[in-house]
């Protein structure tokens, strides 16, 4: 956006004294040296003119009373709690405040998808090492899980009947837990 | 004014992004080049009450076996190709052979054959947390017991 359009833009709240003394001090510094801007503010006080005549020919033929006791009455007037309510997430649902509610619920869900990644101590339900089969030949073999340091143990150990003869060294003679 | 109405425009290239960041990042997880397997070789017995520093780590998950001492004879990593086998030498003429098998949902189940002279001693799979490991013990030597702590982490 060039100045030129910048000030047009400004040249309306401009006239109606709505800008600060700062801004006011550019956009009028502007429109004297400006042969565009000039034009576009004849324009809008042309329409100002126009507009003010018309309203002040026929403001005084409009019946107000009637529309300002309509307009207290709706004041007045206490809406139901539902319809409220109804209003307000109407409110909340319009654009664009849920434009954003769509990234944040795709954060929301990234983060509850990698939460184990960043906080390994919630991991504890799926902290175990998990036996899916076990062949330990004849042997006999224990399998023990330990809640508080989350370990899983698989024990070989000697058989009651002492089938291990042929081995040098003997094996324990139970699990070591 | 204009800020208002690009913001739902910017919102959507925002969920874009982060919905192909989270494409990423989910197909990152599920497609490990290789598991680093490590072997903790360490002796227990109850000739003495010495424990060995070099364990602290693992303390507490030695604590559920009934030994008065742990000594670690041996540490060995190695990278391992998914479906491929790495073999460890393990002290008392066995060896330790590890196959990964598949990587799901942060675990990695893998087989594990401990052989003892060319003899299998035990196969069996197991699916363990990535990062984390379990224990397998009873084998005897030089008067105590081997407990082999293996742990595998995907690279």
């Amino acid at each position: 956006m060039n100045e030129c359009e910048r000030i047009e833009n400004s040249i309306g709240p401009w006239l109606d004294h709505e800008l600060n003394a700062a801004e006011s001090e550019v956009v009028g510094a502007h429109v004297t040296a400006c042969s565009r801007c000039s034009d576009a503010r004849q324009r809008l006080e042309k329409i100002d003119r126009a507009l003010s005549s018309v309203l002040v020919d026929e403001a005084p033929k409009i019946e107000f009373a009637s529309f300002w006791r309509e307009l207290k009455q709706q004041i007045e007037q206490k809406r139901p709690w539902r319809k409220r309510l109804l209003e307000q997430a109407g409110d909340w649902a319009s654009a664009p405040r849920a434009a954003w509610a769509v990234p944040a619920l795709i954060a929301v869900l990234i983060a509850v998808l990698s939460y184990q990644s960043y906080f390994p101590i919630w991991r504890s339900r799926n902290n175990f090492a998990t036996v899916e089969s076990i062949d330990s030949y004849g042997r006999n073999v224990a399998l023990l899980r330990e809640d508080g340091s989350k370990t899983t143990v698989i024990w070989l150990y000697q058989n009651q009947e002492g089938d291990d003869e042929a081995a040098e060294e003997t094996p324990p003679a139970g699990p070591a837990f | 004014m204009k800020l208002l109405k690009k913001l739902p425009r910017r919102a959507l290239l925002f969920s874009c992004l982060a919905l192909v960041v989270a494409g990423i990042l989910g197909a990152a997880e599920k497609q490990p080049q290789s598991v680093q397997v490590s072997i903790g070789t360490i002796l227990a017995g109850n000739q003495s009450d010495d424990f060995d520093v070099k364990l602290k780590g693992m303390e507490s998950q030695l604590k559920v076996l009934k030994y008065r001492s742990y000594r670690l004879l041996k540490n060995e990593s190695q990278n391992v190709p998914w479906r491929g086998a790495k073999v460890f030498e393990i002290p008392g003429d066995r060896s330790l052979t590890v196959t990964p098998q598949e990587f799901q949902d942060n675990r990695i189940s893998m087989k594990v054959r401990l052989t003892q002279k060319q003899k299998p001693v035990l196969d069996t799979t197991v699916k363990i947390p990535n990062k984390g490991n379990f224990i397998l013990g009873g084998p005897p030597h030089e008067g105590g017991v081997l407990v082999l702590s293996i742990s595998a982490a995907a690279q």
